[in-house]
């Protein structure tokens, strides 16, 4: 299977045969990889060894490399042709969930408010911190369903934002 | 300890925390030093914390929130009272600069292992702490009291010099908060000053304050005991803050030479006798880059980063405080002026620096500690245990020594590398950036190096090559094989369970 892998903004094209052996931009690799603990893996390359901590879904991960962050993208050859002609598909989701528990301390938005990607629609306390949560997208503040002194739930959904019309 | 009569008569054959996390255990480890029980306290999500795990005793004082159990002053003194603990320590945070609890504390017959009820009161307000050091030509940041008119406030700015700061009387959050560079700007910003201030606190009253350009966080740790003596152990450097949250602290300071050391030392102890001082505190101080200093407020309980001070002087802080609440002379008889070598401390916190420092929690699963020559470890967590949004989100304070500050620094990028946590989103990632950055390892640091100077998508030096394509390999080697198992699991049509159920149990298979 040959995939075309992304890491930042450099490419590598990388060949897994049916036996497991890795080809790096066709060069051969001697690779051992192994699951530590869930997100933890151990890499042994001919030139390094390694703790790796991988997050993430969908030939779309972030990976950690000694306390450095990579982006990373994975995709055959296939998905890499589609994605080309059509672009990217989704965004971010319009729900404003709670990411722990925690006091909402305030909500900073209102019903039917243009609100943009990146903006502050809740403050929620927790831990002692103020946290910003932010809208993941553009659009129009839908439905609010907490409101300032509540406490809520991990995964609690705080506000919904629809599409900009 | 209470009353300098009770000098050296004071009994502790039992000590009660009334704290939790990494102090807690800080304070056991002392007392088991000296051969001395304990008594944890802990709230229902506490249980299997490690404070209660290595206490002699423990006493269960209610519900998860704070002011349900480690802020429940009544209930504290029974669990003393219930175990024969004849002497409370407070830790640092929840009710460590409460007078009112170090006084029920001495009025129910204990021994408060700390300092005088009236000396946390007069510092633990601003305005009476001014007053108080002023009395010993402590130096304090140029301003202005509250309530002036325009007119005067213009008059006192131009005599403090720009950049001034005005701030609200009844302010918080920076609300009010306004930074002047220049006169032609004055009046404007007065005016948005008080005009916001009116709005946020019903109080448009504001003051002036100097804006100190580029200044750092130094403090000094003193001790004094019941006989009148008082000595200082050097500065601590805690630039590398976010948000007012100190996250790097060293001993000594790369700014500090003796003869500066000699002068705030003595400024530091002349603030403590100021309220009549005993037991350990800190003196926390700005100091300008023509290293001009002034008194910002005293800490009167163990500090976060007292470690860094035992590590560069060779003194057990927390057994100096039982000391001196027994009434004995403490073990050091002068200030150090010549601290040995150089300690670091990182404190690690369950914040994911790649999502704006949001605190996270759950349960560790993972936990390896790093260790070594030169390397401490404060931590109050292990593999297993939960991390709750009840407290603060520190999991650990890594705290590294060398002879040198370089060496101390390597020794701290040698740690960090090796520490692994896994379960929570933690810091270290940002220390290990921070650990890199050339100002940092410069000592190039203000209080507002992290908000102006520091990102987490940028780093100093480009990853190498290696890295780069084991990220690549390690990202395809997992995309490959979640594949690999997503068709093995279509691929046979006729199975009794769900597929979902089979997945789960194919996953548990291959750990």
């Amino acid at each position: 299977m040959k995939y075309i892998t992304t890491i930042n903004d450099k490419k590598y094209e990388i060949d897994i045969d049916s036996q497991g052996n890795v080809m790096v931009n066709g060069e051969a690799r001697h690779v051992d990889f192994l699951e530590l603990d869930g997100g933890l893996y151990s890499v042994i390359t001919d030139k390094r060894s390694l703790q790796v901590v991988l997050e993430g879904d969908s030939g779309h991960y972030a990976i950690e490399v000694e306390g450095r962050m990579f982006d990373g993208k994975v995709m055959d050859e296939r998905t890499m042709l589609l994605t080309q002609k059509h672009g990217p598909v989704g965004g971010g989701s319009g729900e404003v969930k709670s990411p722990m528990p925690g006091l909402i301390v305030g909500v900073t938005v209102e019903i039917g408010q243009a609100v943009f990607k990146g903006q502050t629609v809740v403050i929620l306390e927790s831990m002692k911190m103020q946290n910003e949560l932010k809208a993941q997208m553009d659009g129009v503040v839908q439905t609010i369903n907490v409101q300032k002194g509540q406490t809520v739930d991990k995964g609690a959904l705080l506000v919904i934002i629809a599409p900009p019309a | 300890m209470g009353r300098n009569t009770d000098k050296g008569i004071n009994k502790i054959n039992k000590v009660l925390i009334a704290n939790r996390g990494e102090i807690a255990v800080r304070v056991i480890r002392a007392c088991r030093d000296l051969g001395i029980p304990t008594v944890a306290v802990y709230s229902d999500v506490d249980r299997t914390a490690l404070h209660v795990r290595y206490a002699d005793q423990a006493v269960h004082i209610g519900a998860p929130p704070p002011r349900e159990s480690y802020l429940r002053m009544e209930k504290i003194i029974e669990a003393a009272k219930l175990t024969g603990a004849d002497a409370i320590h407070p830790g640092y945070g929840f009710l460590s600069e409460n007078a009112n609890f170090a006084q029920m504390v001495t009025d129910a017959g204990l021994t408060w292992i700390g300092p005088p009820p009236n000396a946390i009161a007069t510092m633990g307000d601003k305005h009476s702490a001014r007053v108080a050091v002023q009395k010993y030509n402590v130096p304090l940041v140029p301003g202005t009291p509250a309530g002036l008119p325009d007119e005067e406030l213009r008059l006192a700015a131009e005599k403090i010099g720009f950049p001034v700061l005005i701030k609200a009387t009844a302010g918080g959050g920076g609300k009010g908060m306004r930074t002047v560079h220049k006169m032609e700007d004055f009046n404007e910003a007065l005016a948005t000053a008080r005009r916001e201030a009116e709005s946020a606190f019903g109080n448009g009253d504001v003051y002036l304050e100097k804006f100190l350009t580029n200044a750092r966080h130094i403090e000094f740790q003193i001790l004094a005991d019941m006989h009148g003596n008082i000595v200082h152990l050097g500065e601590r450097e805690c630039s590398i803050q976010r948000r007012h949250q100190k996250l790097v602290e060293e001993s000594p300071s790369v700014i500090m030479d003796e003869e500066l050391r000699e002068r705030m030392g003595k400024m530091a102890i002349d603030a403590a006798r100021s309220v009549g001082y005993v037991n350990a505190g800190t003196i926390e101080c700005m100091v300008d880059k023509d290293k001009n200093y002034y008194f910002l407020e005293m800490n009167t309980r163990l500090q976060v980063e007292h470690p860094v001070t035992e590590l560069v002087t060779g003194i057990d802080l927390v057994k100096e405080q039982i000391r001196i609440a027994r009434g004995r002379q403490m073990t050091p008889t002068e200030s150090v002026l010549q601290p040995r070598g150089w300690a670091m401390e990182c404190r690690i916190n369950a914040e994911d620096p790649y999502a704006n420092f949001m605190p996270s929690t759950g349960k560790i699963t993972t936990l390896i500690t790093p260790s070594g020559p030169g390397v401490r470890v404060d931590g109050g967590v292990y593999g297993g245990s939960e991390i709750s949004p009840y407290y603060d989100s520190m999991i650990a304070k890594l705290i590294t020594w060398g002879e040198t500050r370089s060496e101390a620094m390597l020794r701290m990028r040698r740690a960090l590398a090796e520490y692994t946590i896994m379960g929570v989103k933690h810091n270290i990632p940002f220390h290990i950036n921070l650990f890199n950055s050339f100002k940092f390892i410069a000592g190039q640091i203000h209080t507002k190096f992290v908000e102006e100077n520091f990102s987490m998508t940028t780093y100093e030096t480009e990853a190498s090559e290696t890295e780069y394509e084991l990220a690549a390999i390690a990202a395809t080697l997992y995309e490959h094989r979640r594949r690999q198992l997503a068709n093995q699991v279509v691929a046979p049509a006729k199975r009794d369970t769900s597929n979902w159920k089979w997945v789960s149990r194919w996953e548990r298979l291959q750990k």
